[in-house]
């Protein structure tokens, strides 16, 4: 065991807030130290009730955040948000804006928010924000908000680190078919109609239990609420902690695609450099620009040869590419 | 994919509601590479510490155009040693007039950037800061 990896976790568990948040940006770095302590943290984690919120930019989720995460804390749970935003594909830079929406949230006790950009990660978080749940559930956080980039369909990754996801949508949805080419009604164990105090609201509403009816056999719960006045989250919180129990038994389940997710990943970015270098690859690349072989059949029939090869033996771990 | 970036604290503190300036940096650092948190308006010296803790930035700057730039930075020095993360950066833009560069030096800001300095310059102090 390494002791000052221990040692971090320890000060983690006794509720140091400074080493919690430099040991998430060691995850998101990509540090060795970060992934040892997570070792030593994870077998105290789960605890923690995760939910997570997901809707289009602009849909509301931050301020819905902000409400529940203060009911919440009212009745005396330790709260941690963090707040996915994305990164500029151009400069790989980032701004973060959600912060600025929990003001009730930060004036509770024991409130812990940090925003993290997705660095390039797929569906809709970064790859370090389970992680991140992890530091704060050892950091003794009762529940964990987790908001999602929103982006609709591609949202997946939400699912795996979340027992809950709440899909946010507000009055100017558009029309049916906007929402089935946004793939959101294909997500949300709970789906929350937001900014309620809208013009026409109770009539969308009406419209957008109908699209649900028709596409769900089971339709999740529907709330309507309006983050603005503070209206309709007590019972988002109601419903959430009634699906709790239930929701919690996918575990198992979320932390196997999960494990496969990061499967994927490292193997990818471990072997796309070894690959390159290959003069196989250079080989079949060469006819696929001469045109003499398709990509799909060039790329089965490169894999098939190194697995044949046994030349997968060769190709070294490599956490950094 | 897996990198250091740098990140970066833009806050206001006290009543000032001017936000322009604070909005341009952030944004200026977003696409010199930087992860940017804006505090918002109105924010407590306390607040901005907190925040910086929770976020773990390298660097906090703190944008000010109500004339108490003395005072709210002197406090934030403060805090900041009280809580035990002196290692931040800490640099302050907005209408400072030049006599006060000179003190906001001594209580240890890396760099003081009134209105009217070319972001190129910001850019690099904070670059240059973290790096040391
Ligand atoms: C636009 C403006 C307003 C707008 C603000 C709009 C907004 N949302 O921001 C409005 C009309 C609302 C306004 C109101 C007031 N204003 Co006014 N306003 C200005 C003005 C003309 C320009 C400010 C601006 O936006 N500049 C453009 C931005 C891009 O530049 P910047 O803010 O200077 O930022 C640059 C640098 O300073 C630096 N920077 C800024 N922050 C940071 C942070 C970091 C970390 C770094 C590295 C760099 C950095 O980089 C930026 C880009 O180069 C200034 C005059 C001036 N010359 O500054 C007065 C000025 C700031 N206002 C002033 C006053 C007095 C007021 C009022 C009190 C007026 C009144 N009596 O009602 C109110 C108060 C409002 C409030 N609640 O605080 C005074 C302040 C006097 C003082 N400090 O002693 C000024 C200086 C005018 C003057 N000469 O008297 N104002
Ligand atoms: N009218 C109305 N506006 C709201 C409501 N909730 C949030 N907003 C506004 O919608 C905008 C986006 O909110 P935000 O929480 O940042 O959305 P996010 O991008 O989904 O996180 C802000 O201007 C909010 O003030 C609501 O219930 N009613
Ligand atoms: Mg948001």
């Amino acid at each position: 065991m390494d002791p000052k990896a221990q040692e971090l976790a320890e000060r983690i568990i006794s509720g140091d807030e400074t080493v919690a948040a430099r040991v998430i940006s060691m995850i998101e770095d990509g540090e060795e130290e970060g992934f040892l302590v997570l070792s030593t943290l994870y077998p105290r984690t789960g605890g923690a009730f995760k939910i997570g919120i997901t809707g289009s930019p602009g849909a509301g989720k931050s301020s819905i955040i902000d409400r529940l995460a203060y009911l919440y804390g009212k009745s005396g749970k330790k709260i941690g948000i963090i707040a996915i935003d994305p990164t500029s594909v151009k400069s790989k830079g980032a701004f973060f804006g959600d912060r600025l929406r929990f003001k009730s949230a930060e004036k509770v006790e024991g409130v812990f928010i940090r925003s993290m950009a997705h660095r390039g990660f797929s569906g809709g978080i970064s790859k370090a924000a389970f992680g991140a749940e992890c530091v704060l559930d050892a950091l003794g956080k009762d529940i964990i908000i987790v908001e999602s980039v929103g982006v609709g369909q591609t949202e997946l990754s939400i699912y795996l680190i979340s027992d809950i996801v709440v899909t946010v949508f507000t009055p100017d949805f558009g029309d049916e078919i906007q929402l089935m080419k946004a793939g959101l009604l294909e997500i949300g164990d709970v789906v929350v109609m937001n900014k309620m105090d809208m013009p026409n609201a109770e009539e969308k509403a009406k419209d957008l239990i109908a699209y649900i009816g028709d596409l769900k056999k089971d339709a999740p719960p529907f709330i309507k609420c309006s983050a603005k006045k503070g209206e309709g989250i007590e019972l988002l919180l109601e419903v959430l902690e009634e699906k709790r129990r239930e929701k919690l038994g996918m575990r198992r389940e979320k932390v196997k695609a999960l494990l496969l997710t990061f499967i994927k990943e490292e193997l990818s970015r471990g072997i796309e450099k070894m690959v390159e270098e290959d003069p196989k690859f250079n080989e079949i690349l060469h006819s696929v620009q001469s045109g003499k072989i398709d990509p799909y059949s060039a790329s089965v029939h490169f894999v098939s040869e190194l697995l044949k090869d046994g030349k997968m033996e060769d190709y070294k771990w490599r956490r950094k590419g | 994919m897996e990198e250091k970036r740098i990140k970066v604290l833009i806050a206001k503190p006290g009543l000032d509601g001017h936000d322009r300036g604070a909005k341009v940096i952030a944004l200026a650092l977003k696409e010199a590479g930087m992860e940017v948190v804006y505090s918002g308006l109105h924010k407590t010296i306390d607040q901005i510490v907190n925040m910086a803790i929770q976020e773990d930035v390298d660097v906090i700057g703190l944008s000010i155009m109500s004339g108490a730039h003395i005072p709210l930075t002197r406090k934030l020095m403060e805090k900041l040693k009280e809580k035990g993360i002196q290692d931040k950066k800490v640099f302050v833009g907005g209408v400072i007039p030049s006599k006060d560069i000179k003190l906001l030096k001594e209580m240890g800001v890396e760099g003081v950037f009134p209105g009217g300095t070319p972001i190129d310059d910001v850019i690099e102090a904070i670059k240059a800061s973290v790096k040391k």
